[in-house]
């Protein structure tokens, strides 16, 4: 049953088979189906177990071929020897996720039974996702074939972000992440060990896929460098693709007779596809929760610009810092804009880039500032509301959300992590307004935005 | 010699079964892909050491040819600032008394006799072919510490001449490029051409498995490759695959 690059049918599936169905709570197999229950999978779900006629009511079959359909997707939850000897006989399965551990990772014993795995796959036209993952996690199709009980991780919503990992660990690690944040989720695909299908053909699914507005994808190694990089160019000319690399140190070529051989490790020449493909590339965990947060809000720019006003003038520089370190411009505002501005605002405050409007300042300061700074070009905004400024009140939120909409460009809020600024930080949130709490992190976000519009995606 | 007779010659140097093209064989390489390079004599026997004005202009650099010698000053292999035929007769014998003590398993190609490049900006671009991405070219600042630097900037192949200005604005030299504190711009667009060039030559022949100018010296009047290096891909100079290889080629 061969479906050759497409793997469009794990992410809509008609049918779902668990292989190794268990009736045990906190079973991974048991997990699963509640899972699937929970998230409302509205396909049908076939029962695979011969030690079993029935599973809570539920009919259990005897071997995959007994079931009279096409199965789209196999999940297994079996021990690795076990996977073989089924998946063998399996007739009618199009795609497999293979939860079950045991085989490259655990030595050499492991790595001839996955290269067994690989090799069966491609003979019988089964593709697998596995072995050693989560599998998926789908709000837009309703799957879930992670194996954590949800009262232990919760699922994320719906929402355009996509993740793409080797690690399982990752996969729940930015779950929880999102679910904190409020950011939702189209497709999250776990493919551990990485035997078949990996980011390249993900990649080229995600490309198409109108529910994917984002794509993430967590990189140890690189499935088919070339073809990667082909498929996320494509996609980078449709929506942003943000990667973490991990395993920076592994090292380039061996004994190399070049200064250029000696120098490269393998992550400058992953960079460099990166670049090529128009990937946006963050760095470590905290990079990836601003990237997310702001690319859930805004669309990239194509400038690096950067207009900055604060009501604390020491954050207002630490942010301006930031920014530079990251490649962003913090441009001086012309003579014509500071005469403007010095008339509109208060006595003492500062109307270099960042504006500061000082503690003194009040509402319709950050409007005049905004709308005065803005005549300069900018490609984004950065405003600070620290809550030391005693004069300026809730309201603030609504006037920086009409600034930005009457101006069309991203606005990024920095604030202080208090009880009373989270609660506004909420209603920032609310009016899509991304917030950070500390002066690195907006400049990261503002970086991410920055970053990706170059020659290369234009 | 054009970019045909230096593929011919890459994939003799592989039929061969040889890991390295000699410095004036690689020479010879980047110069058929527009990359500048000084004049030179390739001077294969002490006696024959003959230097005539309209040739080659002092003062001169002699440098010994060795596939065995990876670092040519460290065992005495390079000599500056030579002015005639009777300066150059006495560096070769010099240069090959002192080899025999410093190097002596390595075998002897013969001399280069290079005409010396005006001072300028040392840069370096490079190129590997990644088992993974394919062919990728660096840019970066050149001279000895290139590796204690580490001042570079890689790209994936086909690189186009606007990545390599972006390249080049990656280095930290970058400013000395464009002029700094009083010093003339250099000529950026050729340090382009020879990024562009080497990129080239990596999808051009499957054989190269790294390819190095360094240094690339550049000033306002240009740029010139006063060193470079070529490794042959080792998988090619298997007995029997590459002579299939060339023959392949050839026919």
């Amino acid at each position: 049953m061969s479906t050759g690059r497409d793997i469009s049918f794990f992410f809509n599936p008609q049918s779902i088979a668990i292989v190794g169905a268990s009736p045990r709570p906190g079973k991974p197999s048991q997990v699963i189906m509640e899972n699937l229950k929970r998230i409302g999978y509205p396909g049908a779900v076939y029962l695979v177990n011969p030690n079993y006629a029935s599973i809570n009511g539920v009919r259990c079959y005897r071997s995959l071929s007994e079931i009279e359909a096409v199965i789209d997707v196999a999940i297994f939850v079996l021990p690795a020897p076990l996977v073989m000897t089924v998946l063998e006989r399996a007739k009618n399965v199009r795609g497999a996720i293979i939860v079950s551990a045991g085989f490259k990772e655990t030595g050499s014993a492991g790595t001839a039974l996955e290269d067994e795995l690989s090799a069966l796959g491609a003979r019988k036209g089964i593709r697998i996702i596995g072995p050693n993952c989560m599998g998926i996690y789908d709000a837009v199709s309703r799957i879930d074939t992670f194996f954590t009980p949800e009262e232990r991780v919760k699922r994320p919503t719906r929402g355009g972000v996509s993740v793409l990992t080797q690690s399982g660990s990752f996969a729940e690690l930015i779950m929880v992440e999102l679910v904190s944040q409020d950011i939702g989720v189209a497709r999250i695909v776990s493919y551990g060990n990485r035997v078949d299908v990996g980011e390249s053909d993900c990649l080229e699914f995600l490309t198409n896929d109108a529910a994917t507005s984002v794509v993430v994808i967590y990189m140890e190694s690189v499935d088919d460098g070339k073809r990667f990089v082909e498929v996320a160019s494509r996609c980078t000319r449709k929506k942003p693709v943000v990667v973490v690399k991990v395993g920076k140190r592994e090292a380039g070529i061996h004994a190399a007779r070049s200064h250029t051989g000696a120098i490269s490790g393998r992550y400058e020449i992953y960079k460099a596809a990166f670049k090529k493909a128009g990937i946006i590339e963050v760095n470590g965990y905290e990079g990836l929760k601003d990237a997310i947060k702001v690319l859930n809000t805004y669309e990239l720019v194509a400038g690096k610009r950067v207009l900055i006003v604060t009501d604390g003038g020491g954050v207002g520089v630490n942010i301006a810092d930031a920014c530079e370190d990251l490649g962003l411009e913090v441009r001086e505002l012309s003579e014509e804009t500071r005469k403007r501005l010095s008339t509109r605002l208060i006595g003492f405050s500062s109307t270099g880039n960042p504006i500061d409007l000082t503690g003194s300042a009040i509402d319709s300061d950050y409007v005049n500032a905004l709308e005065e700074g803005l005549k300069d070009t900018f490609d984004l905004v950065i405003v600070t509301v620290l809550w030391g400024a005693p004069k300026i009140t809730e309201k603030l939120v609504d006037a920086l959300k009409a600034v930005r909409d009457r101006h069309n460009v991203p606005l990024l809020i920095c604030t202080l992590s208090s009880e009373f600024s989270r609660r506004i930080a909420a209603r920032f949130a609310e009016h899509g307004m991304p917030v950070f709490f500390t002066p690195e992190s907006v400049a990261r976000a503002a970086a991410v935005l920055a970053a990706g519009k170059r020659y290369a995606r234009s | 010699m054009n970019k045909e007779d230096a593929k011919r010659l890459v994939r003799e140097a592989v039929a061969e079964g040889r890991h390295m093209l000699l410095e004036p064989e690689a020479k010879a390489l980047v110069a058929a892909w527009g990359i500048s390079v000084p004049k030179y004599l390739w001077i294969k026997a002490p006696e024959d050491v003959r230097v005539k004005a309209e040739e080659l202009s002092p003062p001169f650099v002699l440098k010994v040819i060795s596939p065995d010698i990876v670092h040519k000053r460290d065992v005495g292999g390079v000599i500056l600032g030579l002015q005639d035929t009777e300066e150059v007769r006495t560096a070769v014998h010099e240069m090959t008394r002192d080899l025999r003590r410093s190097a002596p398993e390595a075998q002897i190609a013969g001399f280069l006799l290079v005409e010396m490049v005006p001072p300028g900006i040392e840069l370096i671009v490079g190129g590997l072919r990644d088992p993974q991405f394919g062919p990728a070219v660096m840019f970066g600042t050149g001279g000895i510490a290139v590796e204690l630097l580490k001042d570079v900037s890689f790209r994936l192949a086909p690189v186009s001449r606007e990545e390599a200005f972006a390249m080049m604005q990656e280095v930290k030299s970058y400013p000395l490029l464009t002029g700094f504190r009083g010093s003339r711009p250099v000529d950026v667009e050729q340090l382009a051409s020879a990024v562009v060039a080497l990129s080239d030559i990596l999808l051009s022949l499957d054989e190269i498995r790294e390819i190095e100018v360094n240094p690339l010296i550049v000033s306002e009047s240009g740029a010139v490759a006063v060193d470079a290096r070529v490794v042959l891909d080792s998988a090619y100079t298997a007995p029997g695959r590459s002579i299939e290889r060339v023959s392949a080629a050839k026919a």
